[in-house]
């Protein structure tokens, strides 16, 4: 055999083993960048991951397109953040006619399950009072420490899928969660001279990072969840915020400046403007650097 | 006429005026807690009192018109109200049922919309819904007028497939192509109740058509669709002129996105309708051209070529331009204004709407 065919020969062999390499990795979907990292770190070498969204959308607009429902048709797992959060997944789940990830089947993964949900409407909901989400705030995955339980549900979703890994995805997890619970102490620090901050979002998307963090949430630049920030709302913040001595505004990096940077400009405060999920801004690669940077830019935010 | 254009401008005015005012409204009451299941998709949401999703769409329009014989001007009245009961029947099989009230002259008529049973996995890659349908044929005709991006529906469509669109009782078999890329085949047998009056052209009776459709992305953050559609029946008025006729669209949509709210969509439609009656082969031509730019999450502004020739045997051809804008409140609750200029055998008429769509309730429709 001459030197050109045990090249081609090779070539051949190596675009035949290569594919079967990937396929015999568990295929895996997931809603958010978030859950993408995180089942990353669960699963290892042993998943191939893919994210719906990007970091830089609204979770609340993602648009459902057909090479999503290919996406969806070609995996063992569909991981998703719940609550109705991504409502959007389940039009693309049907369109998928993927019988491994609908509603109840052994590739569905609901990282919502077990959370300490916050804000569940107990009274009637409807329209009057904007996006409100009738299982509770959503935006779990904003206290850090959820994600013990949100890498648990992955951990469990993975193990049911293949259960030859439990071993190498237990194990993960472990050095997830240890890795979690240091960053966690830093994070506590780090955090302490935010304790009481008065801080203003443009979404209700802040409830579980606020009250991980002991910040006091003191409004938000959308007058009710969902709704745009009209001109009298803005005026009663402004007033509002001048007298509770509200100095600090935080937007995601997705959201229109406009309505936020004039609320700064009349009442003095610092506007921040941070990622709430993986690739929210270039610098932000990792689910704990989501913590890093909002943490370090309230610090910034907050002096004088 | 002048006064009713006041009267147009004045409610535009007004339910933007309603966009921006919001006043505190009373403040939910909540608590907190854990979930011990997934929370369910919508259609699976009867728990614990087993009720369907139960919703309600609203359609309230008004049209201007300088046509003298235009019988729907200066009126400003709900077009149509829709109902929906949405969900599972079995763990991979749902109900969908839309019952309507539409207006027809100067009557309400109440009819089934759609009514269809899905068996969303029967193989891999195959579902089938059985039932009356808006057929899937090109990209518009199978979506419903409140889900639609534009107000009056484009000519080609009405000229070729009716008032109403094709829509059919049958069923309809859909297969998810075992490939590396998004290809959707669909194929499906109805009996279409044809729209014969005078002067309407639409297929009727036993009617087959076949779709093929694929999408590519170029980048994350932008898509191309494209698709081929088919439909062979008889012409609505195959008594008299016993006529066969087939249907032939082609499609092509891009879409890209700029930002999380920002979109650019520039859909174009084809068709060609081939009637074979006595008289011989008779062939029309009608198109659409539609660019949209939302311009972030509440406001969206778009433009619309057609041209449409007439079904029948004397010729007939109208070009029209249209420009329009709308506001969305919600997922399903908007307001739009369009302006048309139309050139209908060369005579140029200029209309104009104003539409209030609304949805109270869990309200979705399948991927379009």
């Amino acid at each position: 055999m001459n030197s050109n065919k045990r090249l081609l020969f090779r070539l051949i062999l190596a675009a035949l083993l290569i594919p079967s390499a990937a396929w015999s990795k568990l295929r895996v979907v997931t809603t958010t960048t978030d859950l993408k990292w995180l089942t990353e770190q669960v699963g290892g070498e042993r998943v191939a991951v893919e994210s719906l969204s990007s970091g830089d959308q609204d979770l609340h607009f993602v648009e459902p397109r057909p090479s999503m429902a290919l996406k969806l048709k070609q995996a063992d797992v569909i991981i998703k953040i719940g609550l109705d959060q991504d409502m959007w997944a389940d039009s693309l789940i049907a369109a998928a006619r993927n019988a491994k990830i609908v509603y109840g089947a052994t590739g569905y993964v609901d990282t919502s399950v077990g959370i300490e949900r916050l804000q569940i409407p107990t009274s009637k909901v409807d329209a009057a009072m904007g996006d409100i989400h009738v299982f509770g705030n959503p935006h779990y995955w904003l206290d850090p420490a959820n994600s013990a339980v949100i890498s648990k549900n992955i951990l469990d979703g993975l193990t049911r899928n293949s259960p030859k890994d439990a071993e190498v995805f237990a194990e993960n997890q472990k050095r997830f969660l240890a890795a979690l619970d240091a960053k966690l102490k830093e994070w506590d620090k780090k955090a302490a001279p935010l304790k009481g901050l008065k801080l203003v979002t443009y979404h209700n998307s802040w409830v579980y990072f606020a009250k991980r963090f002991n910040m006091e949430l003191f409004g938000n630049i959308e007058p009710k969840p969902g709704l745009p920030p009209s001109p009298a709302h803005l005026g009663r913040l402004i007033s509002a915020m001048k007298e509770g001595e509200a100095r600090v505004i935080m937007a995601e990096s997705f959201y229109p400046l406009k309505g936020p940077k004039m609320v700064a400009e009349k009442t003095g405060a610092k506007l921040i403007v941070v990622a709430s999920s993986v690739g929210g801004l270039p610098e932000v690669k990792t689910y704990f650097d989501v913590f890093e940077q909002v943490l370090s830019r309230l610090l910034e935010g907050r002096e004088p | 006429m002048r006064s009713f254009s006041v009267f147009f401008i004045g409610a535009w005015v007004g339910l933007m005026g309603a966009a921006s005012a919001q006043e505190p409204a009373s403040a939910p009451e909540f608590s907190t807690g854990r979930m011990e299941a997934a929370a369910p998709p919508p259609g699976m949401r009867g728990k614990p009192i087993n009720l369907p999703d139960i919703s309600v769409i609203g359609v309230l329009a008004g049209h201007l018109s300088d046509e003298e014989s235009d019988r729907t001007k200066e009126r400003f009245e709900f077009e149509e109200v829709e109902t929906a009961f949405q969900g599972f029947l079995y763990p991979e099989m749902r109900a969908d049922v839309f019952l309507a009230l539409h207006k027809h002259g100067s009557e309400y008529e109440a009819e089934i919309c759609e009514a269809k049973a899905t068996f969303l996995h029967l193989a891999e890659g195959l579902s089938a819904s059985v039932g009356k349908l808006h057929v899937d044929f090109g990209k518009l005709n199978k979506a419903h007028t409140h889900h639609r991006p534009m107000i009056d529906q484009p000519q080609a469509i009405t000229n070729f497939l009716g008032h109403h669109g094709l829509v059919g009782q049958g069923g309809v078999a859909s297969y998810l192509l075992p490939l590396p890329f998004y290809v959707q085949a669909d194929a499906a047998f109805w009996r279409v109740p044809g729209e014969a009056e005078e002067d309407e052209y639409s297929l009727d009776d036993e009617t087959f058509t076949g779709k093929l459709k694929t999408s590519f992305a170029p980048g994350s953050k932008s898509e191309f669709e494209l698709g081929g559609s088919f439909a062979s029946g008889y012409g609505a008025h195959n008594e008299f002129e016993r006529d066969r006729a087939k249907v032939y669209g082609a499609d092509l949509t891009f879409k890209a996105w700029p930002s999380s709210y920002e979109r650019w969509t520039f859909q174009n439609e084809y068709f060609r309708l081939v009637r074979k009656g006595v008289a011989g082969r008779l062939y029309r031509d009608g198109l659409y051209s539609f660019l949209n730019y939302r311009v972030n999450k509440y406001w969206d502004v778009g433009g619309r070529f057609d041209y449409a020739e007439g079904a029948f045997p004397e010729q007939s051809i109208e070009r029209s331009y249209s420009a329009m804008g709308g506001y969305h409140f919600t997922e399903t609750t908007r307001a739009m204004v369009q302006y048309k200029h139309r050139r209908v055998d060369g005579i140029s008429i200029n209309e104009g709407w104003l539409q209030l769509a609304f949805g109270i309730g869990p309200h979705s429709h399948e991927l379009e």
